[in-house]
């Protein structure tokens, strides 16, 4: 991950003249959408870019040691190594981003890793994920118990109670003491933004968080009813970009939730390329939440390296 | 990109480069392929490639040849104009169903044949999505089914010539063709070198959906020239033209004289400005500002204004976002000198660059490019050069924003953004243009009618009030009469000087009176403080004297209408339609006074001259009802959004008055401007100026605001000369001599003003209760301005 971002005062003036035009953004996403990508080695290679910076993930009342471990293996070997090889992407530690689980998992994962030796951080989401909806004291605790496991990143969620009644400074005051009880942890700060309303209130959520100190800002946790959209992207890229043409600091970005094919990760990449440029194109900066998009990008990738589709059987399994 | 295949998944993993992108063009290809690579005209229902032509190429954006496109001569044009005559005979035989179903027809067309409509309009770099082309086929499908029904007084005018010139875009030249067609014309296209291999592949369309043959000719060749050549046709009965501006004047020029009314919409090359507030979403407003400067074929060329208080994080963002933009092809090595020199002269009066990155050394890619701290006195601001340049300026207060971006020769569009809601249609409404974009820019649809501004045009396209641009009043014959341009000295026109005034030694029991004008408000003897003598109708003796008006009387008035025409136009149609009750209720109580002055000067008699005041005194009530009736509207829109329509005071209009009906006419003309918010200078006949002279009365008796109503009486091509180089005054309206007409057509190019032209007096229109002369005075009196704002 890239350098940490260490947050500054509270600027609530900032923050009180954030005004955004929802259909100049939706205007601008089905742009976005409509920018035409290249094929052959170039979809195969933006593929695996994207591969890179998925974070695995598992977030499931019946997840165990055992499919968790099975997570971790294909975190480390995402693309089979026959086909990287044919690409000459073998010897490029093509992995992908960080594997993500519940905070009780997080042993678990890390155990696993360390056993196949990969330094391949675990996230653990935190913080009574996905409602908030727990004491300040146990969301604390459990922020210091998953990096006491050993997870190297976590992904807390904002206290939506706040930010729906505009009390923008308690929840910098709460995100600074998650950032606090992260350590050297790596804070991703996930917004919930199907439950923020407003355009406005997801840039002014946004700027806020990563006042507070955020390393990453996400979008959702895959648990609302609307997820990573392309509109609700922008808003939170641009307020990245404004966070750093103010501060210097670069924040990262996370979309997850309901990004299913290759086609759509690829579509987030030039999003990310348009609007922040190619500074943020990497997992130091960039990560995509998600569990099943990784078969579909393998299944794309087999098809550019053999001219064929492949069976779901083919593929190994995560 | 050369080498591009020699990249590896890793070197592109590395870089994260976009990669090629070709459009395919393969459909394009084989069409042109049909057509052999040569296009030539379409005549009566089919292709024609007539030999020993001259031959233009047209080429794409990389250089490469397309095909060939023939140059119609004089022979190609008459048996064009031969098809078209006996198109609109068939055309308008037509029942209204039938042509609006033809119209639909081709919609549906469109979308059968949308692949090869793209790549031949793409490769032929006139790109129009084929949706857009389908919107209009279906809106004036829905006019030409209702034409009778709701345009019950009006018929088509016959032959419509349409010229676009070589860098129109395509949806700007069926936006004219379309509503001609629907409303029973036939037309006669003259595409751009650009829009002509979609103009034929089009009209083919329009032929295989059932339009009869000669209805839709197209014939190519160098736009003025043939376009002239096409116009001086005595078969052709109007002419349109969409396009740049040089072109339009030169047009203007070469077909003054020929009695055919030519209407210019210069769409192309207007400089407009894209004014960002305090209150925007600023990344989105940059944004915006990036996707329309620095388009591939962008016809607008905008100057971007931002508020002070904003500008350091506009400028942050701007360069941010263009680090990533790649190179901007320019039409021609022409193109990149004017760029480079424009450039080089804002940097030397001080402007700073943001660039992705330098110029190459040579060829015909040019980075975007926005020159920071520029003024509007800058070159690049009043001339802007065309390529990816993107001017900007700062301002201080909403106010100044407002104040530049109307400060500007063109009035064709302007796109705002601001949050404040208030401000954006406080600013909407006090800008000049035809168009305004709210946090939005370029978005267009035919239901919404829009006039350029000032220089921006003299007609008005789309709506119901685009339709009168192919219409005529059924019951009046055209108001020009077809003739070859004289040769007239136009350094010399209107220069002859009246007699001087001498007292005589002739014996008169009743010393003629003389006369004063009405300039700013007050009655006053003309500048010059000569007087020209009125005969009486008997031809023999002198019945008065009045003031010979010249070019610093005219200067005088419109310095005073342009004063108060803002604010009249301010206080809103009831306040004007009681200021006009009260000014029919003045000339009421001056009844006999009124009568007695036309019946000396005409000679009619006293019954006949109170008939005409009688008469006069009506019309003025009818505007003023007509004025208390609400106008403008909310036309619905298939874009999501929210967009007014609003009529708009033409400004400053200039009429010379016909002989006929010397008070009818006056008040009839005067009462439709001043309705609709306009001032007005007006010449009297200069054969029975007694009339209007002794109306001054009237208005001075009234509450209309001084300098509204302007009178000034003389000799009529002088006074002619006065209006139409006078640059304030946006239309003239004009009885009198075909020389006149000419010297109008001909003069009122730079800036563009609408013209309404009359080379013969008809006595029997202004008396007739027909509703088609109100109506029509009305549509001339009013521009229109179209507002957009996006919403859910």
């Amino acid at each position: 991950m890239s350098a940490r971002n260490p947050g500054m005062n509270m600027d609530l003036e900032w923050v009180s003249k954030v005004r955004v035009n929802t259909q100049a953004v939706l205007k601008r996403a089905q742009q976005i959408q409509s920018v035409k990508l290249a094929k052959k080695q170039w979809q195969a290679a933006w593929l695996l870019k994207a591969v890179t910076c998925i974070d695995l993930t598992t977030l499931a009342g019946d997840d165990t040691p055992s499919n968790v471990h099975r997570l971790c293996m294909k975190a480390v070997q995402p693309v089979p190594y026959d086909l990287l090889q044919s690409m000459g992407m073998h010897d490029k530690g093509v992995t992908t981003g960080a594997v993500c689980v519940y905070p009780s998992r997080v042993a678990d994962a890390v155990k696993s890793l360390k056993a196949a030796n990969s330094s391949l951080p675990v996230a653990s989401v935190a913080t009574g994920f996905p409602a908030g909806q727990t004491p300040l004291k146990t969301r604390l605790e459990e922020v210091r118990a998953a990096v006491a496991d050993g997870a190297a990143e976590i992904d807390i969620v904002i206290n939506r109670t706040l930010a729906l009644t505009g009390q923008w400074e308690a929840m910098y005051d709460e995100i600074r003491q998650f950032r606090e009880a992260c350590g050297d942890a790596h804070m991703k700060t996930i917004l919930a933004i199907g439950e923020l309303g407003t355009f406005t209130n997801v840039y002014k959520a946004s700027l806020v968080s990563m006042m507070a100190g955020s390393d990453f800002i996400k979008t959702s946790t895959g648990k609302e009813s609307v997820n990573a959209t392309y509109p609700v992207a922008i808003v939170m890229v641009r307020a990245i970009r404004d966070y750093f043409l103010r501060t210097g600091h670069k924040v990262g970005f996370k979309p997850a939730g309901g990004i299913r094919t290759a086609k759509e990760s690829l579509v987030w990449l030039a999003l990310i390329k348009e609007e922040l440029g190619d500074a943020w194109l990497g997992p130091h900066l960039f990560r995509l939440g998600a569990s099943s998009l990784l078969a579909d990008i393998e299944r794309q990738i087999f098809h550019y390296v053999t001219g064929r589709y492949p069976a779901l059987h083919e593929l190994p399994m995560a | 990109m050369a080498g591009s295949t020699s990249r590896t998944v890793h070197d592109i993993f590395q870089s994260m480069e976009y990669g090629p992108t070709g459009a395919s063009a393969a459909t394009a290809q084989a069409w042109l392929e049909s057509r052999s690579r040569a296009l030539g005209l379409f005549v009566d229902g089919r292709f024609l490639l007539p030999a020993d032509r001259q031959t233009r190429t047209l080429t794409d954006a990389k250089g490469d040849s397309v095909c060939s496109v023939i140059c119609a001569v004089e022979q190609d044009v008459s048996q064009g104009v031969t098809s078209a005559a006996s198109g609109f005979r068939s055309w308008s035989a037509l029942s209204c169903h039938q042509r609006a179903k033809v119209l639909l027809k081709w919609a549906g067309a469109l979308g059968q044949y949308s692949q090869c409509v793209v790549e031949v309009s793409d490769l032929s770099q006139a790109s129009c999505s084929p949706a857009s082309l389908v919107r209009l086929a279906q809106y004036y499908s829905s006019w030409a089914q209702l034409r009778d029904t709701l345009l019950p007084q009006w018929s088509p005018l016959g032959v419509v010539e349409v010229v676009v010139s070589d860098d129109c875009p395509l949806y700007s030249l069926m936006l004219k063709v379309l509503p001609a067609l629907a409303m029973g014309n036939s037309v006669i296209v003259v595409p751009g070198l650009s829009t002509a291999p979609s103009a034929l592949l089009l009209a083919q369309l329009l032929t295989e959906a059932g339009l009869p043959a000669g209805v839709l000719n197209v014939l190519t060749g160098s736009v003025v020239n043939l376009g002239a050549t096409v116009a001086g046709n005595p078969t052709v009965n109007s002419v349109t033209y969409s396009g740049n501006k040089q072109d339009g004047v030169a047009l203007c020029k070469t077909t003054a004289g020929a009695g055919v009314a030519v209407s210019v919409s210069p769409v192309v090359g207007a400089s407009c400005p894209f004014i960002i507030f305090e209150s925007a979403d600023i990344d989105s407003a940059v944004d915006g500002a990036i996707e329309a400067a620095f388009k591939k074929r962008k016809e607008i060329q905008w100057v971007l204004c931002v508020q002070e208080s904003v500008l350091d994080s506009v400028v942050a963002r701007l360069k941010l976002r263009m680090a990533g933009l790649k190179c901007v092809a320019l039409p021609s090595e022409a193109d990149r000198s004017l760029v480079e020199a424009a450039v080089q002269g804002a940097q030397q009066q001080g402007a700073t660059l943001i660039q992705a990155c330098g110029p190459p050394a040579t060829g015909l890619q040019y980075p975007a490019t926005v020159l920071c701290g520029v003024a509007p006195s800058s070159p690049c601001v009043t001339s802007p050069p065309p390529g990816p340049l993107l001017p900007l300026m700062s301002f201080r207060s909403n106010t100044e924003g407002v104040t530049l971006g109307n400060h500007s020769p063109h009035g064709h569009a302007a796109s705002i953004w601001t949050e404040d809601l208030t401000l954006a249609l406080e600013a909407a409404k006090s800008l000049s243009v035809g168009s305004v974009w709210v946090n939005s820019h370029s978005v267009c649809d035919p239901s919404l009618p829009t006039s350029g501004h000032k220089d921006s045009g003299t007609c008005t396209d789309g709506g119901q009030e685009g339709l009168y641009q192919f219409l005529q009043p059924s019951s009046s014959p055209p108001s020009l009469t077809r003739s070859s341009p004289a040769s007239l000295d136009y350094d010399k026109f209107g220069s002859a000087g009246s007699p001087a005034i001498v007292p005589t030694a002739r014996c008169v029991c009743v010393a003629p009176k003389f006369y004063q004008q009405f300039v700013g408000g007050k009655s006053c003897k003309s500048e010059s403080g000569g007087s020209v003598a009125v005969q009486a109708p008997d031809g023999t003796s002198v019945l008065a004297y009045c003031p010979d008006g010249g070019r610093k009387d005219v200067r005088n008035a419109v310095e005073a209408a342009s004063k108060v025409q803002p604010g009249w136009m301010k206080k809103g149609p009831s306040a004007r339609a009681q200021s006009l009750y009260s000014l029919a209720k003045g000339l009421e109580a001056k009844r006999q006074e009124m009568a007695a002055s036309i019946s000396a000067q005409t000679g009619l008699s006293l019954d006949e001259a109170d008939q005409e005041v009688e008469l006069s005194v009506g019309r003025l009530t009818d505007w003023a009802a007509r004025c208390a009736q609400g106008q403008g509207s909310a036309p619905a829109v298939p874009q999501a959004g929210t967009a007014l329509s609003l009529p708009q005071a033409m400004g400053v209009v200039g009429v010379v008055l016909p002989d006929n009906k010397p008070l009818l006419s006056l008040v009839t003309l005067l009462g439709a401007a001043i309705a609709k918010g306009n001032a007005v200078v007006m010449v009297p006949s200069q054969r029975y100026p007694v009339p209007a002279l002794t109306f001054i009365q009237v208005v001075q008796a009234s509450d209309l605001p001084a300098g509204l109503v302007n009178i000034i009486s003389g000799a009529r091509d002088q006074l002619t000369v006065a209006l139409a180089n006078h640059n304030v005054i946006k239309a003239i309206w004009y009885w009198g001599s075909p020389e006149g007409c000419q010297y109008l057509q001909h003069t009122c190019t730079g800036p563009f003003k609408a013209l309404w032209l009359h080379s013969h007096e008809e006595d029997a229109r202004w008396a007739q209760p027909s509703t088609s002369l109100l109506e029509e005075t009305w549509h001339n009196a009013t521009q229109w301005k179209s507002v957009w704002i996006p919403t859910a």
